[in-house]
């Protein structure tokens, strides 16, 4: 999921606002900011489009809703 | 907020394959014709194409289109329109070569020939890889995005459509929604609708809130036939991340394991074994994780090198998630430790057409995965379905208004009530956001007793659960503003769109495809034939049975994929 956007490399071009097809991102003054975070998917397109090396996308996604509830998952992988 | 009027000759609803397909196909037959796509995604952002790994199904000049349809009635179990099917594959490999054109290769041997790759275990039916390993589909929606700017097509990012308008006599004349950032009210007035939105979905790829399907509630709200939606795409991915492919990797003989190492799905299935779909492997999962034998990993050992070029990441999106996994410890393509879950991911469901995309609702057409052909997905049919039912609804389009249909304009009654109703929630305050509301209804898909193993019991107890949601969840949901209004009414799609689908599989008594029932593991040839869901005079869902017409059909419906499979053994 993404994680930050470095407000000292942004250059403010809006090009990772434009790219996100969920509406994560948006302008806020001179510098792009994480308005939505918990609808990014990690697709990274923000991170590839950014000039300035701003953006920075982790790339463990959410916790999944459990597939085997009560019994059967594995439970250290879960801290991701 | 504003009101902002739009007039176009047609309006497409969604800007992905098969909505720039369709636009591409109408502005080359009528250049005059003024189209607009609106998409919630950015503008020109191409939709889940974008994401896609690139890879297209084609039937190659002097290969048999017949032997796919036999092939694909084989793989759907029977439920294959064979007309439908052998129309899409004739026009595949035309909008393939129209790829090449623009310049999104395909990956070629020494002497320029297409390298294909054998997809489900299946003897003709093959999908040909990008030369862009990593980003191809970002190509295909670059190329296709310059088509647009091009042939003059309006493209409007950021939104979304909240309903379908008709005249009195129930012809779709245009639709209503708005701008997900601004809030702005839009009226679009049209000659014909292209409904081309993605899959129905709870989660698409990457885990996250992403879910789509507030065009389900839409079509079926327009008067819709609705169909396919006991089928489901449930994916083997990573726990911790998400990683695409699998479909390739096991065409040349990478496995899933159990914590014994055993290649399991050889038990299940001896003639197929790992060589076929997600939802057959994930089933078997299922089942080895409540035999106590999991985890399951992946094993790309059995991948020669040789094929490697097909499975290693070597630009974009892919080879950036690499390198983030091997700077976090985890190298996807050697490591042998890296759990796999199940993970619920869409619905094949979507609209019921006739063979050139047309709804039943006069006006309104269907192109892409919200026009529901397949019974159970297969690599490569994305990229290649989009493609062509997007160039055949532009076709039929351009026929219609070749004939003269013009604008009626929009009944102001019915665009009041729908602007009234698409702001209401807005007025709410506090309760529960979107994403909340929709991972409780995440949770209740992804159980593998609703998903994979599925019983009267499991399922009445999923529907049980899905109407406390929308008794006590929905009502609380809120939009504090106008993004969260759009997760707003995707939330309420996906409600919708879980409510079809746990109907549909109780009413499939039967195992066929995706759909597998424990107290029903066998295949029953009562049930050869599509569950349709319509709209009643009263709002209910209406559900009717329809037979396959096979009397129609050139080839017999006697061989099914599912019979290579043996899952109540245990």
């Amino acid at each position: 999921m993404i994680q930050h956007i470095d407000t000292e490399r942004c250059i403010g071009c809006g090009r990772c606002v434009r790219s996100c097809p969920l509406d994560v991102i948006r302008m806020a003054g001179p510098f792009a900011r994480i308005a939505y975070p918990e609808d990014c998917m990690t697709c990274y397109l923000c991170e590839l489009n950014c000039p300035a090396g701003a953006v920075f996308v982790h790339p463990f996604k959410a916790v999944p809703p459990e597939v085997f509830p009560g019994i059967l998952e594995k439970k250290e992988g879960d801290q991701a | 907020m504003n009101t902002i009027k739009h007039k176009p000759d047609v309006l497409i609803i969604g800007g992905g394959s098969a909505g720039m397909w369709a636009a591409k196909r109408l502005k080359e037959r009528a250049p005059e014709l003024d189209v607009l796509i609106v998409d919630k995604g950015g503008s020109k952002w191409g939709g889940l194409m974008r994401l896609s790994g690139g890879d297209f199904e084609a039937v190659l000049p002097g290969e048999d289109v017949n032997d796919w349809v036999k092939d694909l009635t084989y793989y759907w179990d029977g439920l294959c329109e064979q007309d439908v099917v052998a129309d899409l594959f004739r026009r595949a490999y035309d909008r393939l070569e129209e790829y090449h054109r623009m310049g999104c290769g395909s990956l070629t041997d020494e002497e320029g020939k297409l390298r294909g790759v054998p997809q489900r275990g299946l003897p003709h039916v093959r999908l040909y890889p990008t030369k862009f390993k990593g980003t191809g589909g970002q190509v295909m929606a670059d190329a296709m995005a310059k088509e647009m700017d091009r042939l003059g097509v309006t493209y409007l990012g950021r939104v979304q459509i909240s309903g379908l308008v008709k005249d009195e006599k129930g012809r779709a004349v245009g639709a209503v929604g708005f701008d997900c950032c601004t809030g702005d009210f839009l009226e679009i007035s049209a000659r014909c609708v292209i409904m081309a939105a993605g899959p129905a979905s709870w989660k698409p790829g990457y885990n996250g809130n992403t879910s789509t399907g507030e065009w389900v509630r839409l079509c079926f709200d327009g008067g819709c036939k609705l169909r396919n939606f006991d089928t489901l795409t449930v994916m083997n991915a990573p726990r911790k991340f998400f990683w695409e492919g699998q479909g390739i990797y096991l065409a040349f003989g990478a496995k899933f394991v159990n914590a014994q190492g055993e290649d399991f799905m050889a038990r299940y299935s001896p003639s197929i074994g790992s060589n076929t779909d997600n939802n057959f492997i994930c089933r078997g999962m299922a089942l080895e994780m409540k035999a106590g034998r999991g985890p399951i990993c992946f094993d790309l050992s059995g991948v020669p090198e040789d094929r490697m070029e097909f499975v290693r990441p070597n630009a974009g999106n892919q080879l950036l998630n690499h390198t983030k996994l091997k700077d976090a410890g985890i190298n996807f393509l050697t490591d042998t430790d890296i759990e796999f879950i199940p993970q619920v991911q869409l619905t094949n469901g979507g609209v019921w057409t006739d063979i050139k995309g047309r709804t039943g609702v006069p006006g309104l057409y269907a192109a892409g995965r919200c026009r529901s052909i397949d019974y159970i997905y297969m690599g490569g049919f994305g990229l290649s379905s989009t493609a062509v039912t997007g160039w055949i609804a532009g076709d039929a389009v351009a026929d219609e208004l070749a004939a003269g249909v013009g604008w009626t304009g929009l009944p102001r009654g019915q665009v009041e009530r729908l602007r009234e109703a698409l702001y209401a929630p807005m007025k709410r305050s506090g309760g529960q956001m979107p994403h909340q509301v929709l991972r409780k209804l995440n949770g209740l898909m992804a159980r593998y007793d609703v998903c994979l193993l599925q019983s009267e019991e499991s399922l009445t107890a999923a529907r049980a659960e899905l109407g406390r949601i929308c008794a006590e969840d929905l009502p609380e949901m809120c939009a504090p503003d106008f993004h969260y209004l759009a997760k707003y009414n995707e939330v309420e799609g996906i409600a919708f769109l879980t409510r079809l689908f746990l109907e549909a599989s109780l009413a499939r008594r039967e195992s066929r495809g995706s759909h597998y029932r424990v107290d029903y593991p066998k295949r029953d040839e009562r049930y050869l034939g599509w569950f349709i869901h319509t709209k009643g005079g009263a709002g209910e869902v209406l559900t009717e049975f329809v037979p396959v017409p096979t009397g129609r059909y050139p080839n017999p419906v006697d061989r099914f994929y599912t019979d290579n499979f043996r899952f109540d053994a245990e």
